[in-house]
């Protein structure tokens, strides 16, 4: 899946979305400050089933966070605890500096934009964005200035009369976005806002999110489920499973070294081996050199932070930095030079050109399990190899993440 | 309108039903009358032939009693079909659904509203075996030369015979065809909770005595209520009428406003429709002092709650109903239909319904089926030698009870007006409608 | 290729339903349509066409006090519908969490019709009578020295009846509108201030209403028709167009009956209009 991301076009053929007043430099909303926000030791108990357990996070001011995982992992909940829609069974919640655990929502200086938008139905589009300041009672001649002014920014002014199910997929998010925005939040909360578009939109409405949080400053904390979404997004990705967190670390972080197995297997293709430690040669820069006993390969060589000899451990090796060849080739003669590599035999089952990018499905000669490469198209034609061949696959222990769990 | 819509008169319904009745209705005055003019056909023939028969008989819940039709099946052979319909039912579908029914238990007072719509045939009075038994204030108008002779409103003997056999019109004397062969009825007065009025009640005035404000009631039937309510008001003196059961427009005003003006007052606690709400407005004590039919009284009696008929020095309002042949009954259904006319008559009923309170209209036929002490209590006036028992089995009346108003002679005798549908009826529903209003 | 069949198929499908649509409704309201405009005696009815069966409805006495009658009970009806309704409906579908519990009482709600209208209609007398249980306890507690009369056989006692019946046709449809409103719209109010009240106010009412427009509809209609009840309760004293029309049809006088329908029919049209004027009900639909 990285390449994907990598070399995506629709991100540098973007359609310009956002009215010119939002691509103007300097942000015209004013009285915008953006706010951390930190859960500490923070539980929620349905009865005797745990939702989320023990989570601590610090999501600075300005980040633009994602909770990723799968549904039923709980990011939903913690957001929604954030939010004030949720009680919280134990820990406490800080918005910059004040403690809100026991704060109503609207007193915690968030704003949340739901999964299907929640506009009202019953109100045009301009009371749509003027209900939270009516709330609030701000006077009316304010209101109307703040609602103008936003429904400029998202360019939709001219559907101030309509009601919401007179506007498009895309129209309606920039409402709900809109009137999030207009009440001025320091944390801005979307429930994953762009699952009801088609893949198209979703594109477009991920980068004009983006846009909209840069401009902003605003904290923006995202759940969703789709690990692309998070990449392309996030200053900082949060992966839950369970109740729990299985990784903090930012895209990059995420893509070059995952911590588990569980996020290894969820941002997707990663070719994972699992076995015992039997070696583990300490380095000075914290990247151990390891080595696994996997069953029916023999030894792999991996970095990471070592663990006690005997311990049930795997590695991951992203599907791209795997390299192929002719079997009859002498090892390690393609990884430049490397000093640790791993290599093992496999054939050929499946080759899927899907663009830029080419997957090619093999299975492991000695144990029968299926693996990934991907290489660029154009590689993959010098390659000069077939569905059916045997080849050589070799990549080095630095390009190999040792998983302790 | 298309033409032939104005070529004659249609009586119909507002049912779905009303495009058949009408066609039938037609179909039925143009072809000659079904009756046979050769009398009595060999009777062997007519017994095998009857036993087929099925004859659909409508009334209201008075005589449509399942004991009684499965007398009549034992001791006729053919089938009889019951349906107990209100007063008002009873009469719209005699008038607009004759194809709904082969003999009609009605009123006399409703006949002047049926016979037009020529869906009963004349009954031939000479193959009739007790027409010469029934009391004669049916027959000739006369009883010794008591008030019911000269009773106003629509008296049986003003529509009980037709001019000819095939005519619509009401004969003034006797004729060989009637409308209607008389069956039972009863003279209707005020029923009284004693323990809760506290005097004798001994004129219909009583009902409009101050003392009785927000206890009383009357019916909320427009023909029979105006009836109860002349007899009030021109007891109390509040008016006179040329005739009470042919009042003219000004005397339907006049009423009108006397009861607007009594309901105003909060005088009447309720208007009933059905025998039982009268039950129940009696029973439940809301009402003290209301018109009332007669086993209505002993339904609330049978309660262990005392109410009395009261005999009124002014007399009765009284009613009478007969049944009547469906102009489609011919052939064997026409035999059959006589010969369940001869039955009624024979006494078996009338001795069934008289346990009830109601008279037969041959009444020495009812006594053949009656013991002696039945017949001493309700028809002679006499003190109950035993416990009077219905043909259900409930006790009405303890041994030594004596039926309000007394005997036969003495209540029928003294009957002052009947039912009546008067000339100025769509006046009068009208009036009515505001007096409810009011 | 030409296929009678398909082209014909939509039609035969929905034949059925159209027949029993003519046959049961447009039938019956032309013929009362009809039958207006025909002459009547005390004996017969001739088809004619006269305007006298209208004339007469608008010149009769009983004509203006009677609808006058009916618009109290239906607008007394309809607001205490209302009242009650909306706080059930309210009560089942936003406090009670449990689906089962809340197709309980819901189920609960439909008690009333659990016996016929006549044992209903009597089973009143022994509660509000004059010896009645509500009299026999305004006794004894000494708030009362002498029955209340008004209990039964009244105004009160006729919308008291109507209420009872009619009630659960308000608490469904507007219990219904209440259902479908999506929960996260209630979150996000609150989640830009919305008080428990401004919720009530801003959300669910202007949501409600298409519910309590389809529930009006039928109450309206109910009790514009109504005539078993005001007879019963009211004691045969109290008039509604339905019990007036009932009396002329009980003598027989069908002309000036259907007439008095027709009236009424067109009344509780524009009652029925006037309310889809002023709530857009197809998003219920």
């Amino acid at each position: 899946m990285p390449p994907k991301t990598q070399s995506m076009p629709t991100q540098t053929t973007l359609d310009p979305v956002l009215s010119p007043a939002a691509k103007a430099s300097t942000p015209p909303v004013t009285g915008l400050v953006a706010a951390g926000v930190s859960l500490r030791s923070v539980t929620k108990r349905y009865g005797d089933f745990v939702a989320i357990e023990n989570v601590s996070l610090d999501i600075p001011a300005g980040a633009y966070c994602c909770l990723l995982g799968p549904s039923g992992c709980g990011k939903t909940t913690a957001l929604r605890m954030i939010a004030g829609h949720e009680t919280v069974s134990g820990g406490e919640i800080v918005i910059g500096d004040r403690p809100v655990t026991h704060l109503p929502p609207a007193k915690r200086n968030t704003a949340m934009m739901f999964q299907n938008y929640a506009l009202f139905p019953h109100k045009t589009i301009w009371q749509n964005i003027e209900f939270g300041l009516k709330m609030k009672n701000v006077e009316k001649a304010e209101r109307s200035r703040r609602v103008d002014e936003i429904l400029d920014l998202v360019g939709l002014a001219h559907t101030a009369q309509r009601k919401p199910n007179q506007l498009s997929g895309g129209q309606q998010q920039r409402i709900a976005l809109a009137r999030a925005l207009v009440n001025r939040p320091q944390v801005l909360m979307l429930d994953e806002p762009l699952s009801a578009l088609d893949e198209n939109l979703r594109v477009r409405m991920r980068s004009e999110l983006r846009k909209i949080q840069q401009q902003f400053g605003l904290t923006f904390i995202q759940v969703t489920h789709h690990v692309e979404e998070a990449f392309s997004l996030s200053d900082q990705i949060v992966v839950m499973d369970h109740g729990h967190i299985e990784q903090i670390a930012t895209p990059t972080e995420l893509f070059n070294k995952p911590a588990s197995q569980f996020v290894a297997k969820f941002i997707g293709d990663n070719n994972i081996f699992a076995g015992k430690v039997i070696n583990s040669i300490a380095q000075p820069n914290g990247q151990d050199l390891i080595e696994l006993d996997v069953a029916g390969i023999g030894t792999l060589m991996c970095r990471g932070v070592a663990t006690p000899n005997g311990s049930e451990a795997a590695c991951s090796v992203r599907p791209d930095l795997m390299h192929l060849e002719p079997s009859e080739l002498a090892p390690g003669s393609m990884l430049g030079g490397a000093e640790n590599f791993n290599r093992s035999f496999a054939r050929i089952t499946d080759v899927e050109l899907t663009g830029y990018v080419t997957r090619v499905s093999l299975m492991l000669e000695a144990t029968g399990q299926p693996l990934l490469y991907k290489t660029t198209t154009t590689g993959w034609m010098q390659a000069n190899l077939q569905e059916g061949d045997r080849v050589a696959i070799q990549w080095a222990a630095d390009d190999c993440v040792f998983l302790p769990y | 309108m298309p033409k032939f819509t104005r070529r004659r008169l249609i009586q119909t319904g507002l049912a779905a039903g009303a495009a058949i009745a009408t066609t039938r209705c037609g179909a039925q005055t143009d072809a000659p009358v079904g009756t046979p003019n050769n009398p009595a056909p060999g009777p062997e023939v007519n017994a095998n032939k009857m036993k087929d028969v099925t004859l659909r008989f409508i009334g209201t819940g008075v005589a449509q009693i399942n004991d009684i039709r499965d007398k009549a099946q034992e001791d006729l052979g053919f089938k009889i079909e019951l349906k107990a319909l209100s007063t008002e039912e009873n009469n719209q579908i005699a008038i607009t659904q004759p194809g709904q029914y082969d003999m009609f238990d009605g009123e006399y007072f409703s006949l002047p509203l049926v016979i037009p719509s020529g869906n009963l045939q004349p009954i031939d009075v000479s193959r009739l075996a007790n027409f010469d038994k029934i009391v004669p204030f049916f027959t000739t108008g006369e009883f010794n030369g008591m008030p019911v002779e000269k009773a106003q409103g629509t008296a049986p003997i003003k529509v009980m015979y037709l001019k000819d056999k095939d005519s619509k019109e009401f004969s003034a004397t006797p004729t060989n065809w009637a409308t209607m062969v008389p069956f039972q009825y009863n003279a209707d007065t005020l029923g009284y909770r004693p323990d809760l009025v506290g005097r004798e009640i001994t004129s219909w005035a009583d009902l409009f005595d101050p003392a009785f404000k927000g206890k009383t009631s009357i019916l909320d039937i427009p023909s029979i209520g105006i009836m109860d309510a002349a007899m009030v008001v021109e007891s109390a003196g509040l008016m006179t009428f040329g005739d009470k059961g042919n009042m003219t427009k000004a005397e339907i005003d006049e009423i009108t406003a006397i009861l607007i003006a009594k309901k105003k007052e909060g005088h009447f606690r309720a208007f009933w429709k059905t025998f039982d709400e009268s039950v129940n407005l009696m029973s439940s004590g809301e009402v003290v002092l209301q018109s009332m039919w007669s086993p209505a009284v002993t339904a609330v009696r049978s309660k262990g709650i005392e109410c009395i008929y009261a005999p009124l020095k002014e007399g009765y309002r009284a009613w009478g109903g007969g049944i009547g042949l469906s102009r489609s009954l011919e052939g064997a259904q026409l035999d059959a239909a006589y010969a369940y006319l001869d039955w009624v008559s024979d006494g078996w009923v009338g001795a069934f319904l008289g346990r009830q309170g109601y008279y037969s209209a041959v009444p020495e036929n009812a006594k053949k089926f009656m013991s002696a002490e039945e017949w001493d209590f309700w028809y002679e006036g006499k003190p109950a030698a035993v416990d009077m028992v219905d043909p259900f089995g409930a006790t009405l009346e303890k041994a030594g009870a004596v039926r309000d108003g007394g005997s036969f002679e003495e209540r029928m005798g003294n009957v002052v007006v009947w039912n009546s549908t008067m000339d100025e009826q769509v006046y009068l529903v009208q009036k009515w409608n505001e007096f409810i209003a009011a | 290729m030409y296929q009678p069949w398909k082209t014909a198929k939509p039609y035969f499908l929905a034949a059925p339903q159209t027949l029993v649509f003519l046959m049961f409704l447009v039938f019956p309201i032309a013929m009362i349509f009809i039958v207006s405009f025909w002459q009547f005696n005390i004996y017969s009815m001739t088809p004619a066409f006269t305007l006298d069966n209208y004339i007469g409805v608008f010149t009769s006495g009983a004509t203006l006090p009677t609808y006058l009658n009916t618009l109290k009970y239906m607008v007394l009806v309809w607001s205490l519908c209302l009242a009650i309704a909306f706080p059930v409906a309210y009560f089942l579908s936003f406090c009670i969490q449990r689906e089962s519990l809340r197709v309980l009482l819901f189920l609960v709600c439909t008690i009333p019709f659990w016996t016929s209208n006549i044992i209903r209609m009597i089973s009143w007398i022994p509660l509000l009578g004059r010896e009645g249980l509500v009299n026999q306890l305004l006794l004894n507690l000494g708030v009362v020295s002498q029955p209340v009369e008004w209990l039964l056989y009244s105004d009160f006692a006729i919308v008291l009846g109507m209420v009872h019946l009619y009630n659960f046709f308000m608490i469904a449809p507007v219990f219904n509108s209440m259902m479908r409103i999506d929960r996260t719209l209630i979150t996000a109010a609150r989640d830009m201030g919305a008080s428990g009240w401004d919720i009530l106010k801003e959300i669910i009412l202007p949501l409600t209403a298409p519910g309590i427009a389809i529930g009006s509809i039928f109450v309206v209609t109910l009790t514009m028709g109504e005539f078993v009840t005001v007879r019963l309760m009211g004691g045969g004293q109290s008039a509604s167009v339905g019990k007036l029309i009932s009396t002329q049809i009980g003598s027989v006088q069908y002309p000036l009956a259907a007439a008095n329908a027709v009236v009424l029919l067109l009344a509780t049209f524009a009652l029925v209009i006037g309310i889809l004027r002023v709530v857009d009900i197809r998003a219920e639909l």
